[in-house]
This record gives structure tokens, C-alpha cells and sequence, in this order.
């Protein structure tokens, strides 16, 4: 239905979209989700041709539509569109807003277009809001009005941007509600969203976006059970991070500390949790002080919210060598805490770099 | 950290506040063994105040358990408790060293 090649997007010299190739198969629901900031709700205004891209192409049933010749207003009755903010005529009566559309670009009588307008009003819950304006309704059902309103220009795919994201968190089922009735029903849609569960639920393919790419792709189940890379895996568990840079065997333990301490804080991590990463933090690095004279070493603290796990990186240069296998420990003290307050500790040469992991066992 | 010592009838009671970690076991182990060799060879250290140590204050103590015992002296624990004796539990501590619930308890076993 709709086939994306090399797409791409800039405003000035900020590049938003670098390249995206996708296609969207009639019937399919595509969740598109990813940090802010990424590109997700201009690829849905550049498939709707209201942000120009800069290259690549974008066919609907083959017709390359960056063509100059393509007719804009056609295409975007196939191709409506959702927003966040609803974007309803406020001085029109919900059943104007409904059958405008309709009326002036589709030649529609406005016998058969109130009609129409009605059916989908009831299909949304809405039929008696029919003579009210905007200014009367909750979030929710300015938000449902607008998807009938969308509906009512018969669309071929719908695109949804972040459809409730500016509602009060009561009225959100009532829109996610109506979206995943139009799923059932076999409607085409792109759907950027924030909502995890409803995404994991009611999309087909989930589109994981970041770096102005899609970054990964795949059934919500791969998505969001067993994501393969690296940000994908941080996004969909939630996964804040504190790094801190170790070049001197005189570092500054306490700066280091209060750094730690402030980014648990955040997490809203126990004290008992905190004492223990500290306490670990400690001894891993009186094992790396030794050897510290001229190379650098980076530690990494990654807390995921959703496991509440956390997760320590250690990457340090030099000669491959697993520091806690090293024969010059002065004792097995460090060593003992170490496994006693590790789940798990994995050592890998990564590039050139020695890495090891260690996952902190829970804390009661 | 803080040390503080005072003299007890039987024996010296070295309290410490804080931390005993990389940074301050240095501190610790310099003044016992200052105590040690102006000849208090009867130690109680009171871990009541004490909120964190790692294996560097461990070591601290260690270093200066065997200086006592080289000099035919004796140290006790008293007050350990919470996390810092979850610490001393893991590296097996408790059981090296003489651990009594309270001050008064370590120095009538001093006596």
C-alpha cells in the first residue's frame, strides 16, 4: 500500500529524518514509538505531505506521491490524519466538523453526509454531542470527534500522532478504545505513541525509532520482550544511566560517591540499594586502582526502572586481562563482597577494551 | 570519619563515626597503631556511629588486630550492627573477631 525509500528530512541544517525505508501493508497497525526528539511525528507529517521531505520516495499503491505533479488534497483524503491536539473547527458544530470535509472535497450531498456523520458518531460514542462545538466537550471526546471526523473522508490508512498524549489520564481509554475498534475492523493505521501497553496490544509491528532512523523493527512480542539492540533494549526497559570517567589511581572517591548518590536519588532508589551500589562501586575499583597509572577507565551505572535491576559497566584499555582474576589482589576480601552483592558478572574483551558487567543482586 | 579514643579502667575504647572505607582506613590504622605503640595493647572498638565500611576498612582492622596480637594484646567489636555487620558477615569477619552487643558487655570481658 504504501512503500517508503530512503526518506529523509532536515529543518535547516537539523537532520531529522536521515533514512527510512518501510512498508506499510494494507490492514496492518504499526505502533511507532522512541524517545522524543526523534523523528517519529515528522515522518508521520512527511507521509502526509504536510512537512516536505528532503529526499527519498513515498509510493501509495505505486503512485510516487513527491512527485510535482501529484495532487496533494487527493492524497490526503486517502491518508488522514490524526493530532494530538484534536485541531477541531471550534466555531463549527461537532456535525459540521463531521461533514465539511465530506461536503466541499468530496462532493458528497449534505443529506448523505450528516448521515454518515451520525454513524460515526454513534461508533464512537458521540451521537448526542452532535450540535455541541468543541468548546463543550471533555479532551476525550474532542479527541473521538476527531477520529470521526477523520473517518468520515473514508480514508484508505490513518495516521494517529500521539493521539493521547495532551488528554487527562481518565480519558485516555476512551480514545485507545475507539483506536483499537478501527484495528478490529481492519483499518490501516500508523500510530505514534507514548502508550506501551496499548501499542504492545494493538499494533502488528511496532517501528522503534531513534538516531532519525528506525533504529529497530519487529512484532510487539520482539519489541518489547527480546529487543536486539542496544537502544531499543534502554527505551522499552527504561533505562537511566550515570557514567563517570577514572584516570588516576587518586580519584576523588567522595565526588564520585555524591555523583552516585545523587543519580539513585533520582531513580528513587532505597537507601539499602544505594549503601550496596556504593559499597560495590568501591570494591570493584580497589581491584582497577593498581592498574590505574596511565589508562582510562569508565565505569557505567544503568538502573532500569521497568526490571529494577542495576547494572554495572566497567571498560578499561591495556592488555586483555579480566581484573577479577588477576593475581595480584592483595587478598580475597574485595573479591568476597563483590560475588556476595553480584547476581551475575560477565568479562568480555570489547574492542580492544576490557569490559566486565555486573548485574547487583536485588536487595531485600 | 571521626576517631575518638577514651580511657576505660581495663581498656581503650576507639569509637568511630562515619566511614571506614579506601579513603579513611588509612586514618584508622594510623592512629591505633599510634595507641598500640604508646602501649595500650586492650582495644575496644565501637562501631555504634560507624554507617559504612568496605574491605579497605577491614583490612584496617585486620592490620592492626595483628599488630595487638603480636604484642600479646586484644581487641574486641562492639556495636556492630546493620549494614556494617552484613559486611563483616559476607567476608566472614564476624567470626574473626570478638564481637560484643554493647561497650560495657566487650570491657567486662576485658576485665
Amino acid at each position: 500500500m504504501i512503500q517508503v525509500e530512503h526518506l529523509s528530512k532536515k529543518f535547516g541544517d537539523l537532520v531529522v529524518l536521515k533514512d527510512i525505508t518501510i512498508e506499510i501493508k494494507t490492514g496492518e497497525v504499526i505502533a511507532i514509538i522512541g524517545p522524543s526528539g526523534t523523528g517519529k511525528s515528522t515522518f508521520l507529517r512527511c507521509l502526509n505531505l504536510l512537512d516536505q521531505p528532503n529526499g527519498g520516495s513515498i509510493a501509495i499503491d505505486g503512485v510516487n506521491i513527491l512527485d510535482a505533479k501529484a495532487n496533494v488534497p487527493k492524497i490526503r483524503q486517502k491518508m488522514n490524519m490524526v493530532f494530538q491536539s484534536f485541531n477541531l473547527f471550534s466555531h463549527l458544530s461537532v456535525m459540521e466538523n463531521l461533514t465539511l470535509g465530506p461536503i466541499k472535497l468530496r462532493g458528497i450531498s449534505p443529506k448523505d453526509a450528516e448521515l454518515k456523520a451520525m454513524e460515526l458518531l454513534k461508533l464512537v460514542g458521540l451521537a448526542e454531542k452532535a450540535d455541541n462545538y468543541p468548546d463543550e466537550l471533555s479532551g476525550g471526546q474532542k479527541q473521538r470527534v476527531a477520529i470521526a471526523r477523520c473517518l468520515a473522508m473514508d480514508p484508505e490508512i490513518i495516521l494517529f500522532d500521539e493521539p493521547t498524549s495532551a488528554l487527562d489520564p481518565t480519558m485516555v481509554s476512551e480514545v485507545l478504545s475507539v483506536i483499537r475498534r478501527l484495528a478490529k475492523e481492519g483499518m490501516t493505521m500508523a500510530i505514534v505513541t507514548h502508550e506501551m501497553d496499548f501499542a504492545r496490544d494493538v499494533a502488528n509491528r511496532v517501528l522503534y525509532m531513534d538516531e532519525g532512523l528506525i533504529y529497530e523493527e519487529g512484532t510487539p512480542q520482539q519489541i518489547f520482550e527480546t529487543p536486539q539492540k542496544e537502544k531499543t533494549q534502554a527505551f522499552i526497559n527504561r533505562v537511566r544511566s550515570f557514567t563517570y570517567q577514572i584516570s588516576s589511581p587518586d580519584y576523588d572517591l567522595y565526588a564520585m560517591n555524591a555523583e552516585i548518590e545523587n543519580f539513585c536519588e533520582k531513580q528513587i532508589l532505597p537507601k539499602k540499594t544505594r549503601h550496596s551500589l556504593l559499597l560495590l562501586v568501591e570494591e570493584l575499583l580497589q581491584i582497577y586502582t593498581p592498574g590505574l597509572h596511565g589508562t582510562r577507565l569508565d565505569l557505567a551505572i544503568a538502573y532500569s526502572e521497568k526490571k529494577e535491576t542495576l547494572q554495572l559497566t566497567l571498560e578499561s584499555s591495556g592488555e586483555a586481562a579480566n581484573p577479577l582474576e588477576s593475581n595480584f589482589l592483595p587478598d580475597e576480601l574485595g573479591l568476597t563482597i563483590i560475588r556476595n552483592l553480584a547476581e551475575d558478572i560477565e568479562f568480555q574483551r570489547v574492542n580492544d577494551k576490557n569490559r566486565l558487567t555486573v548485574l547487583m543482586r536485588k536487595t531485600l | 570519619m571521626e576517631i575518638q579514643t577514651k580511657k576505660e579502667a581495663n581498656a581503650t575504647v576507639v569509637t568511630i563515626t562515619g566511614r571506614l572505607d579506601a579513603v579513611t582506613a588509612p586514618v584508622y590504622e594510623k592512629a591505633v597503631i599510634e595507641l598500640i605503640t604508646a602501649g595500650e595493647l586492650k582495644l575496644i572498638v565501637d562501631f555504634d556511629a560507624l554507617d559504612y565500611i568496605s574491605s579497605a576498612g577491614l583490612r584496617g582492622l585486620l592490620v592492626t588486630a595483628k599488630q595487638l596480637k603480636g604484642k600479646g594484646g586484644q581487641v574486641r567489636c562492639a556495636n556492630v550492627k546493620g549494614t556494617v555487620k552484613e559486611v563483616f558477615d559476607i567476608s566472614g569477619f564476624g567470626s574473626i573477631f570478638q564481637m560484643d552487643d554493647s561497650v560495657a558487655f566487650a570491657l567486662a570481658r576485658l576485665a
